[in-house]
C-alpha cells in the first residue's frame, strides 16, 4: 500500500512537477517580489536601504505626469478596442466565413501576418509608412492623389499606435469570432433565410446573439493585452512626441529600467497586476460558462 | 404555338435565364464582396513587399519605385485571377488560367523590376563587419556582433524553450486530464487564472529575481522566462488532445501488462502528436519574435538574439543604409512565416480552453 502511494507521489512529482516549478517561479513568486519591492526604495543600484510608503504617495499625489498618462492609455485601450479588436474583428470574421473555405483562409491568412511577424520587423515597417520623408508609403500614396503631406507621428501620434496595435489586434478576435461563427448549426440560417431575413438581419438577429460569449471574452481578454502590451508602442513612437503616446504600461517600464527607480516602478506596476487578477478572475467566470466550454476550436493563439 | 396568346399565370418561365441572372447577381456580389477585402488586406501586404523589394533591389535609400512597379503588374494580374476565379466553372480550365496568368505575370516582372535586383544588400550574411565598417566613420566601430551569432542565439532561445515548453506541458496536460488528485480543481482553474494574467506586467520583478539568481544577461534565464510564460496556455491546449484521447487504449495497453508510464510513453503520446507540434510551433515562433524580455534581460553583444540585432542595426544605420536594414530584416521575418504557412494546417486542429472538468 504504501508502495503504491510512493509510487503515486513520484509519479505527481514526475508529472506535474516541473509544470509547478516553472509556474511558481515565473508567476506567483515575481507577484510576491514585485509587493515587497513597491514598500523600499530601490534605485539605481538595485539595493535596498529602508521600506517606505514614499512610492504609493507619490503614485497618489505626487506624480504630475500620471494624469496625462491615464489619459492617454484610456483613450489608446478603448480606441483600439472599439475600432479594430471587436468591430474589424467581427466584420473580418463574418466576411470570410461567407466566403469559399479556400478564399476566407487566405485573407485571415492575410491578417494574421502581422501578428506572425516578429515585433521588431513590424514596428520598422510602420515606422517607413508613416515617415514624414518622400520615401514614405502614405505621403508617396498620398501624393499620387494630389493630397499634402502628412507627419503622423508627430501630428497624431495616438492615431498611429492604435493602427498599429490594430492591426495585429483584429486578428484575435477574427479568428475566435471565426470558430464561433462556424459552430452556428446551419439550420438556424436556413431558417432566418427561408423567413425572409436580409444579410445584416440574419447577422444582427442570429449570428451576434448566438456569439456573445467569445464577444465578451475577447473584449476582457484584449482590453486586459492592451492595457499591459507596450511593445509596439516602444519601437514606434518610445512613448513620444514628448509623453503624448506613453501609455501607463510603457511608463512603468520606463520608470523602472529607464530612470532606474525599481521601486517606484513596481509600486506603479502593482496597479496593473490587481487589474491583473481581477480581470483574469472575471474571465475566469466567463470561460467556465458552459457555452463557451463547448465552443473552443481555434487556428492560432 | 404561339405563347404569347396563353394567360400570363401560364406562361412557361425561363429557369435558365433566371438561373444564369442569379449566378451573374451571386458573382457579382462575391466580386464586390472579394474587391473590398482586398483593398483592406493592401496595407497589411504592401509594406512587406514593400520590405522585400528595397531588400533585394535597394540602393541605400528605402527606394519605393520597383515596389509601384511591381505593384503594378501584380494588381492587375490579382484581379485578372479572382475574375478567372469566379467566371470559369471547370477547375482544369480555371487552374490552366491562372498558370497561364501567373507565367505572363513573371515574365513582366522580370522584365520591369528584374534588372534592379542584386544581393549587395545581403553581404552582411558573410561580410560580419558591415555595420561596423559603415559606422566606422562616425566612430562606433567594433559593436556588431555577425549575424550568424545574433542567428544562432536565437535559434538555441528559440529551440530551446520550445523544447522545455513541450516536455514540460506534455506531462503536466495528461496528469491533469487523467489522474484524480487532491487540489485537482484548484490546480485547473489557477492555471485558467494564470492563461489570461498578463505576465508582461511582472517585468520589473522577473528582472530582478534574474538579477539575484545570477542569470541576468544569459541566453538561459530568458528560455525559462518564456518558457514559463508560454507554459499555462501550452498545457490547456495538451489537456484538450489528451481528453480527446480515449481511455480504452490505454487501459487495454496496461491489461496487457504495460506499467502507467509505459502506457503513456508508447500509447498515448503518439496519439496526441498534433497537438505536441502545435505548441511546438507555437513556442517557437514566441521565442524567435520576442523583443521585450531579451532587451531588457540580455545585454552583451555576444548575447544578442535576431530581434536585438536587427534593432541595432536599425537605430544605428537606418539614416546611413535602409537597404541594408530591410536585408536583415527579411532574414530574420522568413524564418517565422515560413515555419507558419507550412504548418497552419496543424495548427487549426488546435483547441482551446477545452475543460472538461
Amino acid at each position: 500500500m504504501s508502495r503504491a502511494l510512493a509510487r503515486q507521489r513520484l509519479d505527481m512529482a514526475l508529472f506535474l512537477g516541473p509544470a509547478c516549478l516553472l509556474l511558481a517561479f515565473f508567476f506567483l513568486a515575481p507577484v510576491v517580489v514585485d509587493v515587497f519591492l513597491a514598500f523600499t526604495d530601490m534605485g539605481r543600484n538595485l539595493t535596498v536601504t529602508r521600506f517606505t510608503t514614499e512610492n504609493f504617495e507619490r503614485m497618489l499625489s505626487g506624480d504630475r505626469r500620471l494624469p496625462s498618462v491615464l489619459l492617454v492609455t484610456a483613450t489608446y485601450v478603448l480606441g483600439t478596442l472599439a475600432i479594430f479588436n471587436l468591430t474589424y474583428g467581427l466584420v473580418l470574421a463574418l466576411v470570410t466565413t461567407s466566403m469559399p473555405e479556400g478564399a476566407g483562409a487566405f485573407f485571415r491568412a492575410v491578417w494574421l501576418l502581422p501578428r506572425m511577424s516578429p515585433s521588431v520587423v513590424y514596428a520598422l515597417l510602420w515606422g517607413w509608412v508613416v515617415a514624414p520623408t518622400d520615401y514614405g508609403l502614405l505621403n508617396q500614396t498620398l501624393g499620387a492623389f494630389g493630397l499634402p503631406r502628412i507627419d503622423v507621428k508627430s501630428d497624431a501620434p495616438v492615431v498611429l499606435i492604435i493602427l498599429a496595435n490594430g492591426f495585429i489586434g483584429a486578428s484575435f478576435g477574427m479568428i475566435i469570432f471565426t470558430s464561433a461563427i462556424r459552430s452556428i448549426p446551419q439550420h438556424l440560417f436556413w431558417a432566418a433565410r427561408a423567413d425572409g431575413a436580409s444579410g445584416l438581419g440574419i447577422v444582427r438577429h442570429v449570428t451576434l446573439p448566438a456569439i456573445r460569449w467569445q464577444i465578451s471574452f475577447v473584449t476582457i481578454y484584449q482590453a486586459l493585452s492592451l492595457l499591459v502590451s507596450f511593445e509596439y508602442i516602444w519601437l514606434i513612437t518610445d512613448g513620444g512626441p514628448f509623453y503624448d503616446t506613453t501609455v501607463y504600461a510603457l511608463y512603468v517600464y520606463q520608470r523602472a529600467f529607464g530612470n532606474g527607480q525599481y521601486a517606484y516602478g513596481a509600486a506603479l506596476a502593482l496597479g496593473l497586476v490587481l487589474i491583473g487578477i481581477t480581470a483574469a478572475l472575471v474571465l475566469w467566470r466567463l470561460m467556465d460558462m458552459k457555452e463557451l466550454l463547448q465552443r473552443p476550436r481555434i487556428e492560432v493563439t | 404555338m404561339s405563347t404569347a396568346a396563353l394567360p400570363l399565370a401560364d406562361a412557361p418561365v425561363d429557369w435558365h435565364a433566371l438561373a444564369a441572372q442569379a449566378r451573374f447577381r451571386r458573382r457579382l456580389s462575391t466580386g464586390l464582396l472579394y474587391g473590398a477585402m482586398a483593398l483592406g488586406a493592401l496595407p497589411v501586404l504592401v509594406p512587406y513587399l514593400w520590405l522585400v523589394t528595397v531588400a533585394f533591389s535597394g540602393r541605400t535609400g528605402a527606394t519605393t519605385f520597383v515596389l509601384w512597379r511591381t505593384l503594378a503588374v501584380a494588381l492587375p494580374a490579382l484581379v485578372l485571377a479572382s475574375i478567372v476565379g469566379l467566371v470559369i466553372d471547370d477547375a482544369r480550365r480555371r487552374r490552366r488560367g491562372f498558370l497561364l496568368i501567373a507565367a505572363v505575370t513573371a515574365l513582366i516582372l522580370a522584365f520591369v523590376a528584374g534588372p534592379h535586383l542584386h544581393l549587395h544588400n545581403w553581404r552582411f550574411l558573410w561580410n560580419p563587419d558591415v555595420a561596423d565598417a559603415m559606422l566606422g566613420a562616425s566612430g562606433v566601430g567594433g559593436k556588431f556582433p555577425s549575424v550568424w551569432t545574433a542567428f544562432v542565439n536565437s535559434l538555441v532561445l528559440a529551440g530551446t524553450q520550445m523544447a522545455l515548453v513541450v516536455a514540460v506541458a506534455t506531462l503536466a496536460g495528461y496528469y491533469i486530464s487523467r489522474f484524480a488528485f487532491s487540489g485537482r480543481a484548484v490546480f485547473l482553474q489557477g492555471l485558467l487564472v494564470l492563461h489570461a494574467f498578463p505576465a508582461m506586467t511582472l517585468i520589473i520583478p522577473i528582472f530582478l529575481m534574474m538579477y539575484w539568481i545570477g542569470l541576468q544577461d544569459t541566453i538561459a534565464g530568458v528560455i525559462l522566462v518564456i518558457a514559463a510564460l508560454e507554459l499555462p496556455f501550452a498545457i490547456f491546449v495538451m489537456k484538450g488532445f489528451f481528453d480527446a484521447v480515449p481511455w480504452d487504449i490505454e487501459m487495454s495497453a496496461m491489461t496487457d501488462g504495460a506499467s502507467r508510464r509505459q502506457a503513456f510513453f508508447h500509447v498515448v503520446l503518439p496519439q496526441v502528436k498534433v497537438g505536441m507540434l502545435a505548441i511546438a510551433i507555437f513556442a517557437f515562433i514566441r521565442g524567435w519574435e520576442e523583443y521585450v524580455f531579451v532587451r531588457t534581460l540580455l545585454i552583451a553583444q555576444e548575447n544578442w538574439t535576431m530581434s536585438l540585432y536587427l534593432f541595432w542595426t536599425i537605430t544605428d544605420v537606418m539614416g546611413v543604409d535602409y537597404a541594408l536594414v530591410s536585408a536583415v530584416g527579411v532574414f530574420y521575418v522568413l524564418p517565422s512565416v515560413i515555419l507558419y504557412l507550412l504548418t497552419q494546417r496543424y495548427l487549426t486542429q488546435m483547441t482551446f480552453g477545452g475543460i472538461k472538468g
